[in-house]
């Protein structure tokens, strides 16, 4: 009996603790910085090199290129860029590989809804998802030798 | 009149709640004993070692990840350490404690686990609310340093991905004392109540030929007198610059087994005190890595011990970026194989005293 | 060396130095050993892995497979009681199964490896020596299809049981690419 007593007395002594629980979702959740949410995507800075599609351990990135419009200049700019988000993990190779950024990490990660075909986003929709860039990208890291 | 009795045949699971995940055990039945069982798996038997052979030495890492997800770190760590031990890397030696600052954390966030949802498997309904509360603060570290919760993929061949972020080291400095304050408290809570040890006690007992013959490891092993320990036998990283026990009990059975995951977590806490303190104040935290993975032709095999006994990794490779065969040696999955011989005789009530006590993590029996 | 505690030790040595032409001491000695306890043929190759701090690791004659892991597992200056892991592989020109051994009494430890060919790939079960066994032979039956003789219950265990093919042979058509 003597050993449920002092187990009952650590219960209540814990009525009186401050609540750790979270009002999640009435109050919104701030992630710290390096956390891996949904991609945003720019197109401006992107120069077509495939990198994050063939890093990808899922295969869900889907990208074409098309010649520059532009005539003077050489190279491709991005043509369509989707992530199948049934597959991805986020597991933050697209963005480490990327060398110029085009591809950085949010903090946003409500990713739910009704339908699949929703979870397929394409080069505007992760345009526009802009808020919360992560501010510490691979640019801040210490280059591993694979990259450029 | 005798009562007519006959054998039931009787389904555990496969979505019964103290399998942690997806497992069966198909038992049979005679009155509340059990005469034969026999584990039933593979339901969330995902290839991971076929999906390996078509992937990168990289992209293999996160796909660790998700074999034992509640210690992603060592599983992390065991696929760079068989890789860097193929290849001859040198780790720098800022990444090597962050490698064991995260492993030993993962140790005790799974332990909180275990601890937690043991005592809710065998009734017991607070202990999982404190280890929760007491795990997320871990997690919450986690999260700060690499971006994710649960599946990190933090490691990288080579070193780690991120530098510990500012503040974050005093943060883990200042969380030792106060998880030892909590283990007091856990202590308090649970380790005298008398329904709780006579529900352990002699329960699920093997001896140490039979769990050596099976090949236990971790806890399983310990408990039955074996002081084996991979981190102090076969030291690998820098375990060897720390100074810890390895807790061992005799009795070999279910309560055993839960004092020494007790102990673990303050041999943990022991190694992070140094590990903080030791650390050093500037560094790299990648390797010298050549721009192309390719890992020289050979076979390696490594061990290290997981919060489960020891996840091994064994890998031929041919000389390519992939591997030609990758071989996890999955502790939960050894571990698992004893369960009939444990269950046989016991009562229908001890199985999930048993079952929960072996600390199995479904992901990673199935691989 | 496992209750040393070097705290001041500079150098982050992560591995053990590798001496690299030095054998390992036991090689010659658990060769003969080997060759006495069980057969003169019993013993196709016996090298260290340099890849692998040395590990000793020995090819065994199939057909001796079974004696030759109770004399490893028995006798006195063996002692290997603990098996670490069991992998099986698919070599595209044969098969392959390896057993990694340890000994908790000596200390020491032994890779023993078997090859069969890959049309009617069988191999002795070791079950009866080291229980661990059991279940890893019957993943990598599931999964390789290699048929260990004197098994005890050999089922699949991954893979449901009206599955055809075994998944992690080299030849292996997936039912599904998507999948
Ligand atoms: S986060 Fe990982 S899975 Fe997702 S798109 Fe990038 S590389 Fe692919
Ligand atoms: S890695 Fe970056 S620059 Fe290259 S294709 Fe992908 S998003 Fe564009």
């Amino acid at each position: 009996m003597k050993g449920i007593l002092k187990g009952m007395g650590v219960t209540f002594k814990a009525m009186t603790d401050k609540k750790v629980t979270y009002a999640y979702p009435d109050v919104p959740i701030n992630m710290p910085d390096r956390f891996r949410g949904i991609q945003h995507f720019d197109p401006e800075k992107c120069i077509v090199c495939n990198q994050c599609a063939r890093i990808c351990p899922t295969d869900c990135i889907q990208l074409t290129g098309k010649a520059n419009p532009d005539p003077t200049k050489k190279g491709k700019v991005i043509d369509t860029y989707d992530i199948n988000f049934e597959l991805c993990i986020l597991c933050d190779l697209c963005t480490e590989v990327c060398p110029t950024e085009a591809i950085v990490m949010t903090n946003n990660f409500e990713l739910a809804s009704y339908s699949r075909d929703e979870l397929f986003k394409n080069l505007d929709w992760l345009n526009e998802n802009n808020q919360l860039i992560r501010q510490e990208n691979n640019s801040a890291m210490p280059k591993k030798g694979g990259e450029k | 009149m005798a009562i007519r009795t006959e054998e039931l045949l009787l389904n555990v699971g496969p979505q019964h709640p103290s399998t942690h995940g997806v497992f069966r055990v198909v038992v049979h039945i005679d009155g509340e004993v059990i005469t034969s069982s026999d584990p039933v798996m593979g339901y969330l038997h995902r290839g991971t070692e076929k999906l390996a052979e078509n992937l990168t030495y990289t992209q293999i890492i996160p796909y660790t990840d998700r074999m034992d997800y509640v210690s992603a770190m060592t599983n992390n760590y065991v696929l760079c350490h068989a890789v860097e031990t193929l290849m001859g890397l040198e780790i720098p030696e800022r990444a090597e404690y962050l490698r064991v600052i995260v492993m030993e954390l993962q140790r005790i966030a799974s332990h909180l686990l275990w601890w937690g949802t043991y005592l809710l498997d065998i009734g017991a309904m607070s202990p999982f609310l404190f280890a929760f509360r007491d795990r997320e603060m871990i997690l919450d570290f986690f999260n700060e340093l690499c971006g994710a919760r649960l599946t990190y993929n933090y490691m990288r061949i080579g070193g780690v991905k991120w530098d510990a972020p500012e503040g974050w080291i005093e943060k883990i400095r200042n969380y030792v004392p106060y998880l030892r304050q909590q283990l007091i408290e856990y202590d308090a809570l649970v380790n005298g109540n008398e329904i709780f040890l006579a529900r352990l006690k002699g329960v699920g007992k093997y001896s140490a030929e039979d769990a050596i013959n099976y090949g236990l490891s971790g806890a399983c092993l310990r408990s039955t007198g074996v002081k084996w320990d991979l981190r102090k036998d076969r030291p690998y990283s820098i375990y060897n610059r720390f100074e810890f026990d390895v807790p061992v009990e005799t009795e070999g059975d279910c309560y055993a087994r839960y004092l020494i995951r007790f102990a673990e977590i303050s041999e943990s806490l022991k190694i992070l005190e140094q590990a903080v303190e030791q650390f050093p104040a500037e560094g790299e935290t990648m390797g010298k890595v050549p721009r192309v993975l390719r890992v020289p032709e050979g076979e390696v095999y490594v061990g290290i011990e997981s919060p489960r006994g020891e996840i091994g990794c064994h890998i031929i490779s041919k000389g390519k970026d992939k591997p030609y065969r990758l071989k996890f040696r999955r502790p939960s999955f050894v571990n698992l194989q004893i369960l009939p011989k444990l269950l046989e005789g016991e009562t229908m009530t001890n199985l999930v005293t048993i079952l929960g006590s072996i600390d199995i993590v479904v992901g990673e029996v199935d691989a | 060396m496992s209750d040393g505690i070097q705290k001041d030790q500079p150098t982050p040595n992560v591995e053990p130095v590798i001496e690299a032409p030095a054998e390992p001491v036991q090689l010659h000695v658990w060769h003969q050993l080997l060759v006495d306890r069980v057969s003169q043929d019993a013993v196709i190759s016996c090298v260290p892995n340099a890849k692998n701090n040395d590990l000793i690791t020995i090819i065994v004659n199939p057909e001796h497979f079974l004696s030759t892991a109770t004399v490893l597992k028995n006798d006195e200056q063996f002692q290997f009681d603990y098996c670490r892991n069991v992998s099986g592989s698919d070599l595209e020109t044969h098969m392959e199964v390896a057993y990694y051994l340890c000994s908790m009494t000596l200390n020491h430890e032994v890779c023993i490896k078997a090859t069969t060919n890959r049309e009617t790939p069988e191999v002795q079960s070791l079950t009866s020596v080291w229980e661990t066994a059991n279940w890893n032979e019957r993943e990598i039956f599931d999964l390789l299809g290699i048929n260990f003789t004197g098994h005890p219950d050999m089922r699949r265990i991954m893979m449901p049981d009206n599955w055809v093919g075994h998944p992690l042979r080299k030849d292996y058509v997936p039912l599904d690419p998507e999948v």
